[in-house]
């Protein structure tokens, strides 16, 4: 049984138009999205912006409706998460893109971080307080600090008081939004290094949303990646970096950028030629409205959106 | 991580406590002379006039005396009396009572209203929106004076806070729009949704959450249409349309300024209540525009 499961799950957004507001149209956000994530691992999911992976992490939370399809955490159908029992809501948080409106700004570190707390569980003020001030130091952060306000820390200071927050219910899954795309380089890696640090000592798992390639591979086991609202490829770090099979992959992995000076030229070469590539077979690949075809297993943990003719 | 670790000693926790939301408006108050000037002169007048209206009758103040009509302001009369021989003085801080604990009454029914209805708009949108503002609209398009002129001939006696419920039917809407459209903005930002995925209910996050930020919206508003109502009520009694002359307020008392012969030669009828009203609206400006300024970081004083 996989911890959480994700099955053709769809997220459509109704266009509204014509003089009585009647749905017109609908935006396919997430279209028949399937995967499963791991007990303790960390799942990636990649892809341009508009693709449609924040808003399968939040469709996961419950922050967006979903149109169709079912999510299962161990065993459990958590479709509906706001509707679902607390241990369970209890278990699934999230760690948002923005640090700077994602912290109320009217409320001290104290009530921010204690908020998760003093809804699912029940602790006099002192305990409260005694735990929302361990919360700071795991993070890394003085626990004198608990009665300021959000806007008296850096960026990276306010993204750990989000992920304070976020394991203050001790979660066993938290769904990261691009939660160092608002970060500068140095304080990313600092963020980054950090959640895996917690990650090994709470035993978490994370299903991370990025467009990063680089904090990606340094970050997970499995990479998902959509176009469109659709996976074109699912594989572990290994069969995506290494032999990746679908051309839009190849196009993002051939877009990392090298540091070696030496290889510029080389690897514009390269660039170029996958650019030509996708350009030539970008019909071969997608269908007549420039979708993804469906996901086709070509090993154990690799599958990839190839064409129906083969 | 051992458990005594994260005690820290309350000393170095106040040492290291930013000041509130609260604190800041108050430095601004007391950096701002003339603000502050207003607030004391507020809060004295509000002192006095409550303080002296409970030793004073209202019926006796009312009450025709025909051997001492428009009497000059003596010993017996400080500040003279009117067509019926009525003290001017007693019926000034009646007046002034009355008309103070109206502007309160209507600012916090309108508030309290107002704030409701527009964060329910706002924060839930669609479909409620769309019905609690369509009642709003409905309200916006009564003729309110009509409407009061209509309540003042058929009520027969109303007190104050009749006369507070039917001001407030007619003036929360105003509050109400402006706490939609900012719920409207509000409700977008990660820290509503960062609640939600917490588990807190939406009234909570309505509450708790989103309202504090709202806060500093509210209380310059409400100190603004404290000014307004005051002068609301003081122009429907004056036209007649508001407080008959049984229960005295600043409006009734500038009424009779109506009659020229008043206007021209007994000036200590309603000279003092004129001042007052201006005073009094003056006073609650600068108040507002000091919380105002408070809430605007860069137009801080403090």
């Amino acid at each position: 049984m996989a911890f959480l499961e994700v099955k053709d799950l769809k997220v459509h957004f109704p266009i509204k138009g014509g003089i009585f507001g009647r749905t017109v149209d609908h935006i396919k956000a997430v279209d028949g999205v399937s995967f499963e994530l791991e007990k303790g691992k960390t799942y990636g999911l990649v892809g341009e912006s508009g693709s449609g992976k924040t808003t399968t992490g939040r469709a996961i939370i419950g922050l967006n409706n979903i149109t169709s399809g079912s999510v299962t955490y161990e065993g459990q159908d958590i479709t509906n998460i706001r509707r679902a029992k607390s241990s369970v809501r209890k278990d699934i948080q999230m760690i948002f893109q923005d640090p700077y409106s994602s912290l109320n700004p009217k409320k001290r570190v104290l009530d921010i971080v204690a908020e998760p707390i003093r809804n699912f569980e029940s602790m006099t003020k002192k305990e409260e307080r005694i735990r929302v001030q361990e919360l700071m130091e795991l993070v890394g952060l003085s626990p004198e600090s608990i009665l300021k306000y959000p806007h008296e820390f850096s960026g990276g200071q306010r993204q750990r008081i989000g992920i304070a927050r976020a394991v203050a219910l001790k979660p066993k899954l938290i769904v990261a939004d691009e939660p160092v795309s608002a970060l500068d380089v140095s304080v990313q890696a600092q963020v980054l290094n950090f959640m895996q640090d917690i990650q090994k000592e709470l035993d978490l798992t994370y299903l991370f949303i990025g467009h990063d390639l680089g904090v990606i591979k340094h970050m997970c086991d499995h990479i998902g990646i959509m176009y469109r609202g659709r996976y074109v490829e699912e594989g572990t770090v290994n069969d995506i970096f290494t032999n990746p099979q679908h051309i839009y992959t190849k196009r993002l992995v051939a877009a990392i950028p090298d540091i070696d000076p030496n290889k510029r030229a080389e690897q514009r070469a390269f660039r170029k030629e996958v650019q030509t590539e996708y350009e030539q077979s970008f019909n071969d690949y997608f269908d007549e409205e420039g979708l993804a075809y469906d996901l086709k297993p070509i090993s154990d943990t690799h599958l990839v959106a190839l064409p129906e003719k083969g | 991580m051992e458990t005594n670790k994260g005690v820290v000693d309350e000393k170095a926790l106040k040492a290291q406590k930013s000041p509130s939301g609260i604190s800041i408006i108050w430095r601004e108050l007391v950096k701002d002379k003339l603000a502050f000037g207003s607030l004391i002169f507020l809060v004295l007048i509000s002192v006095f006039v409550y303080g002296t209206a409970i030793f004073l009758d209202q019926d006796e103040i009312v009450t025709v005396d025909l051997f001492s009509i428009h009497q000059p302001p003596s010993e017996e009369f400080w500040l003279g009396t009117d067509y019926g021989g009525r003290d001017i003085f007693g019926q000034l801080i009646i007046g002034t009572r009355n008309s103070l604990t109206i502007g309160v009454l209507v600012t916090l029914m309108t508030g309290i209203i107002g704030i409701v209805f527009g964060l329910v708009a706002g924060y839930y949108g669609g479909h409620v929106d769309n019905i609690l503002m369509r009642i709003l609209d409905f309200f916006l398009v009564l003729p309110f004076m009509m409407i009061v002129i209509v309540f003042v001939a058929i009520v027969p006696k109303y007190s104050v806070l009749t006369f507070s419920l039917i001001m407030t039917a007619f003036l929360w809407m105003g509050i109400a729009r402006l706490i939609r459209s900012k719920a409207l903005q509000e409700k977008e930002l990660d820290y509503v949704q960062a609640s939600k995925t917490l588990g807190s209910s939406n009234f909570k996050i309505m509450f708790t959450q989103v309202l504090p930020n709202l806060s500093s919206l509210i209380i310059v508003t409400m100190t603004l249409n404290l000014a307004a109502n005051i002068g609301l009520e003081s122009g429907l009694s004056f036209l007649g349309f508001g407080f008959p002359e049984s229960t005295p307020s600043l409006g009734t008392l500038l009424g009779y300024a109506r009659n020229p012969q008043t206007l021209e030669f007994r000036w200590w009828i309603w000279v003092p209540a004129s001042v007052l009203i201006l005073l009094l609206m003056l006073a609650i400006r600068n108040v507002g525009e000091a919380l105002k300024r408070a809430t605007d970081a860069r137009q801080r004083r403090g």
